[in-house]
């Protein structure tokens, strides 16, 4: 019995072996769109340690920061790099928003050859724990109340902080300001000291101040409860049919890749997502698992953007594509 | 725990051989990469990142953090040496560390910025141990319209770092102004001045221009002037390569101006080193009482902006330990490190984690040691440097520029662009025009624009909210007085003369 499961599993390997006899030849070279620190380039650390750890490469990986014009620098980076099996880049949502609203993005991510959608990550709307407001629909109420007075914190405005203030703003009719902020810190910085009402915050990043009796939740952007907020209502529970919107997270490879090269890269990050640090890695981090083949992918993009676009008209922002 | 029981136990962690020998592998690393222009801090803390593994989070994080402050001895050395600023906060070393290199002072320049370093350094440590909980709840008080009002404190200062000419350096900020414009604006994605380049949807490098127009352009504008073999005089002996008891002495308010500075703007997220060095070097200039030889070459110049530099370390870590609030990009990624060693960085990471903490701010006292030994003894070293001919020198500097500028951005249109800011460098020397206030708009532009915008949405687009919040009126109506204290000067100066010819 044992060795018939030995041949079959060598069998297996053998049969995965010819389906991508490809196999990367020098480091592979992990290109970002956020400098040391930022969320892909700590999703791409994180992935380069498991597949080392997991053996899943014969190479070992090395993190590029290619930073600026939300994406567009390190997706225009990657198109250079055509045909080139040894490059492969971490992408976000912003990389198919922002080419809509930026006519100088030249090279969208449908440009690039899809390999895997990773994870979705949900997000808390929260405010500060002295804050009037006890549930969403106060908040909303009291913007209703003061057209423009009350304030959130967040990215950009192609930033996912802003698409859930536009749909939350169309569904309801309430008014608030948006004011960015580059750094996530600094978002939080103007929450707790005050200077804005309320901001669109990461579940682990929200944990420890909650815990600090320094901020309260008011509702989840996720489709189900997340696991450590079992009392915390989801969007739809709150009241607010808005559509859900994850931030997303994958890996693209460069254009004019061969196939048996996509069939590679898409094996290897299969097989990182089956692994057990993979599973504790989203649980530590409080992600959803958001595996998608180069095929799903593709079509991901599109129902993605063409989201997007409309969030973005009805919101009165020029879209260039 | 107490602070003395704390200490006492943070040592007897940071003085356990491994945590010592990580502790000086940290700086040590630091010292290299704070030396070598482009490559800083952040980058270098990332790569080691996965090495850190294998350790003790506490271990991790004194050889980290180690790195993080050794940077900032480090980055004075080819500023003062080369005139080649190898990170924004050593920028305004260079008016005054050149200027004493040229003079011969190499080595007492460099010294006195390693004792700088060292105190400040030292101090911002004792900040952090004492005060870091409330002062920042403090911090938090600062917004956008604070640091709008801060900015404008900090270009004010350019009155103060300018030459001759008020007129020149005001163009000079301007045009540097203009620059930072350049780029994606974060607020609506839109590009500006890019015509058409995608290398400049990211902005201009700060790293491009400081090492084009100071070092690029002082090369070019010394090859005219270099028909004698060696450029720099350089005394021989020990005794002469070391600061003296008179430099020292000249200090002493450098000494505690840069360390006070230097802690409070570090504790600020929205800060950091650059401001602190520029603010610095304004109020020692505004002080002192030799102000008109400031940019030729005193002492205080120096000591002042690097201890400054020294002390934002401390400061920097108080948001980072007691909020989990990162002001920079370095302090993003030791977060980004205490989180992948399982801690939870937050308002509640002290008091779970003491002995953490303290093994850290002993470390911290121990590499601040480790780093003056390391550096003194160097400083002859490096003061040799300048003993080579110009033709091998320049070539050098031309060199080290390139290959700091490539290795940020791994791209060559930052190369050409460099070779353009040297240009520039070139001609504003030759017309006189300073080169600091450029890099100051620059540096500044983005930051302060950013926090203009971000109170006019907060204020619904009125301006009233600079002036109707105390602390950002106060930081404002200082950097009119900065702005009036030349002009008093120069009153003064014709009351005198008019009382001398009444006589």
């Amino acid at each position: 019995m044992k060795s018939v499961a030995i041949v079959l599993a060598a069998l297996c390997a053998l049969a995965a072996g010819e389906a991508s006899a490809f196999k990367p030849t020098r480091t592979v070279e992990v290109v970002v769109h956020t400098g040391p620190g930022g969320g892909s380039d700590l999703l791409a650390r994180a992935v380069a340690t498991m597949i080392e750890k997991e053996h899943l490469l014969p190479v070992r990986m090395q993190v590029v920061n290619k930073t600026g014009g939300g994406g567009a620098v390190a997706a225009a980076y990657l198109a250079e790099k055509a045909g080139d099996p040894n490059t492969i880049g971490f992408f976000t949502g912003v990389w198919l928003t922002n080419p809509l609203v930026t006519e100088k993005a030249k090279v969208t991510l449908r440009d690039l050859t899809p390999i895997a959608r990773l994870v979705l990550e949900p997000a808390l709307i929260a405010v500060k724990a002295d804050s009037p407001y006890r549930t969403l629909a106060d908040f909303i109420a009291a913007a209703k109340q003061k057209p423009g007075e009350l304030k959130q914190s967040g990215g950009s405005i192609t930033s996912r902080d802003n698409v859930v203030r536009q749909l939350l703003q169309q569904a309801t009719g309430a008014r608030w300001a948006f004011i960015s902020f580059p750094g996530g810190g600094e978002r939080l910085a103007a929450l707790l000291g005050g200077h804005v009402q309320m901001m669109v915050i990461e579940p682990e990043e929200a944990g420890e101040h909650i815990r600090a009796g320094n901020l309260r939740v008011l509702a989840q952007i996720n489709d189900t409860r997340l696991a450590r907020f079992p009392e915390v209502p989801t969007l739809k529970e709150a009241g607010f049919d808005v559509p859900n919107v994850p931030q997303v997270r994958g890996v693209v490879a460069p254009p004019k890749i061969p196939a048996e090269n996509v069939a590679y890269w898409e094996d290897v990050f299969r097989r990182l997502t089956r692994t057990a640090s993979w599973k504790k890695f989203l649980q530590d981090n409080q992600f959803e698992d958001g595996y998608q083949n180069a095929a799903d992918l593709a079509k991901f993009y599109d129902e993605f953007s063409a989201r997007m676009r409309g969030i973005l008209k009805e919101a009165g922002i020029k879209t260039v594509r | 725990m107490d602070v003395l029981q704390g200490l006492l136990h943070g040592f007897a962690i940071a003085l356990q051989p491994g945590n010592l020998l990580f502790c000086f592998v940290g700086v040590l690393l630091g010292t290299i990469v704070g030396v070598m222009p482009g490559l800083g801090p952040p980058a270098t803390i990332a790569m080691l990142l996965p090495l850190t593994f294998l350790m003790q989070p506490a271990t991790a994080m004194i050889m980290l953090a180690g790195i993080y402050y050794g940077a900032k001895y480090g980055g004075s050395t080819t500023s003062i040496l080369l005139n080649v600023p190898g990170e924004s906060a050593s920028v305004v070393t260079c008016l005054d560390g050149y200027q004493m290199a040229r003079k011969g002072r190499a080595g007492a320049a460099l010294g006195i910025a390693a004792i700088a370093s060292f105190v400040a350094g030292t101090v911002g440590v004792i900040g952090l141990m004492l005060i870091a909980p409330p002062l920042a709840r403090l911090a938090l008080a600062f917004s956008s319209p604070e640091y709008f009002g801060l900015m404008a404190l900090g270009l004010a200062m350019v009155v103060l770092l300018a030459g001759r000419s008020l007129v020149k350096a005001l163009l000079a900020m301007l045009v540097g102004l203009w620059l930072a414009g350049v780029g994606t604006d974060l607020f609506t994605s839109v590009s500006r001045f890019t015509f058409g380049q995608l290398e400049l949807l990211s902005g201009i490098d700060f790293v491009v221009v400081a090492i084009g127009v100071f070092a690029i352009g002082e090369v070019l504008a010394n090859i005219e002037a270099a028909e004698e073999g060696r450029i720099l005089p350089v005394p021989k002996g020990l005794r002469n390569l070391l600061p003296t008891l008179r430099d020292l002495r000249d200090c002493r308010f450098a000494f505690l101006n840069g360390s006070v500075v230097g802690f409070l703007v570090g504790v600020l997220p929205g800060a950091g080193s650059t401001i602190a060095s520029f603010v610095s070097y304004g109020i020692e200039k505004a002080v002192s009482r030799r102000r008109e030889q400031f940019g030729t070459g005193v002492v205080e110049g120096v000591a002042a902006p690097e201890g400054a530099n020294n002390a934002e370390t401390g400061g920097a870590l108080v948001p980072l330990l007691t909020l989990g609030i990162p002001g920079s990009g370095t302090t993003a990624i030791l977060l980004a490190a205490l989180v992948l060693w399982g801690f939870k960085p937050g308002p509640l990471f002290l008091s779970d984690n003491p002995s953490l903490f303290w093994s850290l701010v002993a470390s911290m006292y121990i590499g601040n040691v480790m780093l003056l030994v390391l550096n003194l003894p160097l400083v002859p070293l490096f003061a040799q440097v300048l003993r080579a001919p110009a033709y091998v020198l320049y070539p050098v500097i031309v060199g080290v520029s390139i290959v700091g500028v490539y290795s940020v951005s791994t791209s060559l249109f930052d190369v050409a662009l460099l070779a353009g800011f040297g240009l520039l460098g070139y001609v504003m020397r030759k017309l006189d025009f300073p080169t600091a206030p450029l890099i100051l708009g620059l540096v500044l532009g983005g930051a302060m624009e950013r926090a203009l915008r971000q109170s006019l949405m907060m204020s619904g687009g009125h301006l009233s909210i600079l002036v109707t919040r105390p602390i950002a009126a106060a930081m404002l109506c200082l950097a009119l007085l900065v702005l009036a204290v030349p002009l008093f000067a120069r009153l003064n100066t014709w009351r005198l003369q008019a009382m001398e010819e009444e006589k």
